[in-house]
């Protein structure tokens, strides 16, 4: 009986296969799970970073833009960094600004809030046209009669006291598309 | 060599893995309608050896993938021919996917025990649009970066993780080298390995099971095949001739000519062809090796010469660098999206929750659908279900895809965005082989630096709410309410002698809508009555002071010049305002140098300088900026190499191949 005992603690076959394949597949879960964790870990690296965040940039002057209030389309060239590259100067996208009556300036990203095409103006419409799904937006960037956008044109910030001195400062800034949310990205 | 073979044999067991492969018995014989299998597979293959040549020529990087595709279109022995069968393959490859799914469901292959193996197929079928839709970024090309960031914003709404799944699928919060190496990976490395992986199942399945024996063939069975057929290839005969080159009329008739054989075989069918099927010759199994093989081969050419047809008929299309400030008006996806992304445009996909129901749910509902058909086709009413069931859906792509192209085609906006697309990309070859080579970074640097291309878009953006150029605004737009000279010809002989002329002086071809109309200049030429002659003479002797490109000497060379510039000096009194020749500063604009480079950038600078139109400069901005009282600058609007760029473009002096700039 002790000898049974004996003999079948230390060697039981069952319990050195249990141990056996549990020892094999923690190791193995684990040496794979190393480099997939670094993989993955540097793939989504772009979640932690946060968002270059908007660019102020001086785009032009108040005296330059149309004084009946129709917009005006200018290209954000801008220094900016991608990935190792940094660039002195690269276009990074446009805006249209508008004179308003009372001297304000409003200021809109050119890209669609909808899916990202480039949204032009259409001085025959009053109105601005984006070219890929046939959304309509009104002058003043709200969504038109037939507009498939969520929301309407992004508008940025213009600085206020800067326009006073004559010059149009825009903060230059992406927005989530598909989404009713004006969401910076 | 026999005992070398042998050897090999006892080590490796390849002879009779060999005979398994080859001698695949093939019940019922041979039949065309079982090519479609192993013409994908051939594609596939042919995508493997120009991808991995390709690769040896690409470098992905905002700065280089552009470049590097250009080098290997324009510069490398053979490159257009090698991304041309990569490029028109994969267009080709998905109409062979769409036949193999079509010919398996018409016969009823995904029945047990062959779920899996149309299930792995469906896979299949998914994994090659995605490495299609990830290819069409590389290039990094106007048209690729458009229709990539419109699909990356579509994922970008998948509900709760779009935000995150878009930042990772691009790198980023915005487009870049890690879109580029992102999509390489994708593209070369991840989805062709699992393409591999699951080709290799879907194959051993395929051999595990046998093929599914089609009917018998029959006189109908044939009929109903060939009129397929005969659909398909009348529709691209149609797009043949909508799409047609004026410069290669004979290519729709090929088509034509296959679509009229197709027609001979047909009528030769119901003539000729017999109901009772066993006055045909008796159907035996066949062999893979080489009864098979050999029908596989034959449509395997047929695709092969379908490619080429395609690389010769239409070449690559490379567009402009991508340049997200240049709003590119046609961003579309590759002609087997275009459906989605017409369906997108209903207004009952309005809004955010409408784009995720289009985008997402509708797409998943349609994938679900198909991934059913093994489990729904048990019984022959469900086969029935399942067959109607992909006519509507492939019915359904048709229209949509019809719908989007026919829109285009009547679309001024966008055949002019594309038009002006394919300018920038052939003035770019220009200008790339004028430099001799690329700039390190980058070829839109050439574009920017270009007055050709750069010098009209900053003309219609700065210059042309009030300057019309020939009548537009210098990118083919109209110029709402023209309110100042029409520029186009500026500084040519023929222009200033225009101007010269009162009647036209006052109409709004040139000072019509300004303040000069009724200033001392018209006046003055109401008072003189310039005689033809005269014109000639001072309009030869401004124009020498210009010298726009294109100029030569006048007949009568430079005594011709001189007589001018005696008139102007003496009978016609322009010296007792002007300056000309260094002489004499008047009041009115100087005429020395009139409307050379230097004098026009000045001009533009600030034409409220003394030596242009001083205090009385109607509405003209000074571009440049000016001085004020206070000391203080004002700036202007433009920098001074944009206005450079417009000078030089209205003077017509761009870098042209065969020699320097001027």
């Amino acid at each position: 009986m002790t000898q049974d005992m004996n003999e079948q603690q230390p060697d039981d076959p069952e319990r050195r296969e249990f141990l056996a394949k549990a020892i094999s597949v923690v190791a193995g879960g684990t040496i794979v799970s190393i480099p997939v964790g670094a993989g993955l870990a540097t793939l989504v690296s772009p979640l932690r970073g946060e968002g270059q965040g908007g660019i102020k940039i001086r785009l032009t002057s108040v005296d330059d833009l149309p004084e009946d209030g129709s917009p005006k389309l200018y290209q954000v060239v801008a220094e900016r960094s991608d990935a190792w590259t940094k660039y002195p100067a690269k276009p990074l996208g446009s805006v249209f600004l508008r004179k308003l009556e009372d001297g304000e300036v409003v200021a809109f990203n050119t890209s669609c809030p909808h899916a990202g095409c480039s949204v032009g103006f259409r001085s025959k419409e009053e109105g601005y046209y984006c070219p890929c799904h046939e959304s309509k937006f009104l002058l003043d960037g709200s969504r038109g009669d037939v507009c498939v956008s969520p929301r309407g044109l992004d508008s940025l910030e213009v600085d206020k006291d800067r326009l006073k001195e004559g010059d149009v400062w825009v903060t230059f800034q992406n927005f989530a598309a598909g989404i009713e949310e004006k969401k910076a990205i | 060599m026999k005992g070398l073979f042998n050897w090999i044999d006892d080590r490796t067991g390849i002879a009779k893995l060999t005979r398994e492969a080859l001698f695949e018995s093939v019940p019922g014989g041979a039949r065309w309608r079982y090519v479609w299998g192993s013409t994908l597979s051939f594609a596939i293959m042919v995508q493997f050896i120009t991808g991995v040549f390709l690769w040896m020529g690409y470098s992905p990087s905002a700065t280089s993938a552009w470049e590097s595709v250009y080098y290997i279109q324009n510069e490398m022995s053979f490159g257009w021919l090698l991304r041309g069968i990569h490029h028109w393959t994969a267009q080709i490859m998905v109409i062979l996917l769409v036949l193999h799914l079509v010919q398996v469901v018409i016969d009823s292959a995904y029945r047990a025990p062959r779920e899996f193996n149309f299930w792995f197929g469906v896979l299949l079928l998914f994994i090659t649009l995605a490495i299609s839709l990830t290819g069409y970024l590389l290039p990094w090309d106007q048209k690729g970066f458009w229709a990539t960031k419109v699909a990356t914003n579509l994922a970008g709404v998948v509900p709760l993780i779009g935000g995150d799944l878009q930042k990772v699928i691009i790198g980023g919060s915005d487009y870049g080298h890690h879109t580029l190496t992102r999509f390489f990976a994708l593209h070369a490395g991840v989805l062709p390995g699992a393409l591999v992986a699951l080709i290799v199942v879907h194959i051993y399945l395929f051999r595990r099971h046998g093929i599914t024996e089609a009917k018998p063939a029959t006189r109908a069975g044939a009929l109903y095949y060939w009129c397929m057929l005969a659909v398909v290839f009348a529709a691209l005969a149609v797009m043949a001739f909508i799409f047609q080159d004026d410069a290669k009329r004979w290519v729709p008739w090929i088509v034509v000519g296959v679509f009229s054989a197709i027609m001979v075989r047909i009528v030769f069918l119901i003539l000729r062809g017999k109901d009772d099927d066993s006055a045909r010759r008796p159907r035996r199994d066949g062999m893979f090796w080489p009864d098979q093989i050999l029908k596989d081969a034959i449509a395997c050419v047929a695709v092969m010469a379908a490619v080429l047809f395609f690389v010769f008929w239409k070449g690559t299309e490379l567009t402009a660098p991508a340049d997200p400030s240049q709003p590119y008006n046609a961003a579309r996806p590759d002609w087997y999206f275009m459906s989605l992304f017409q369906m997108l445009k209903f207004s009952v996909f309005e809004g955010a929750l409408g784009l995720v129901i289009g985008a997402i749910f509708v797409p998943s509902i349609l994938v679900t659908a198909v991934f059913m058909m093994p489990l729904i086709g048990t019984s022959k009413i469900g086969h029935w279900v399942n067959v109607v069931m992909l006519y509507v859906l492939i019915g359904g792509f048709a229209v949509l895809t019809a719908m989007g192209f026919n829109h285009d085609a009547n679309d001024e906006e966008y055949k002019l965005s594309v038009a002006n697309a394919h300018a920038d990309a052939e003035r770019l070859n220009e200008l790339i082989s004028i430099n001799g080579g690329i700039p390190p970074e980058g070829a839109l640097t050439l574009l920017y630096k270009d007055a050709k291309i750069r010098g009209p878009k900053l003309f219609a953006a700065n210059c042309a709410s009030c300057h019309p150029h020939g009548g537009l605004d210098g990118i083919g737009g109209e110029v709402k309410e023209p309110s100042a000279p029409d520029l186009k010809g500026v500084g040519s002989q023929q222009w200033i002698a225009g101007l010269l002329e009162l009647d036209r002086y006052i109409s709004a071809e040139y000072f019509g809508n300004t303040g000069f109309k009724d200033g001392k200049m018209a006046g003055h030429l109401e008072d003189i009555e310039m005689l033809p002659d005269d014109i000639e003479a001072v309009s030869a002797a401004l124009a020498s002071e210009a010298k726009v490109h294109g100029y030569v000497l006048p007949q009568g060379g430079k005594e011709f010049l001189d007589r001018g510039f005696d008139l102007m000096f003496e009978d016609l009194e322009c010296a007792d305002c002007h300056g000309i020749q260094g002489e004499d500063e008047g009041k009115g604009p100087s005429l020395t140098g009139y409307m050379s480079r230097d004098w026009m950038i000045r001009f533009v600078g600030d034409p409220s300088h003394a030596d242009f139109y001083g205090k009385k400069n109607d509405r003209m901005p000074s571009f440049l900026g000016v001085k004020q009282e206070d000391g203080t600058v004002k700036s202007g609007q433009l920098s001074r190499q944009d206005v450079e760029l417009i000078v030089d473009w209205l003077r017509g002096e761009w870098a042209r191949p065969g020699k320097s700039k001027g």
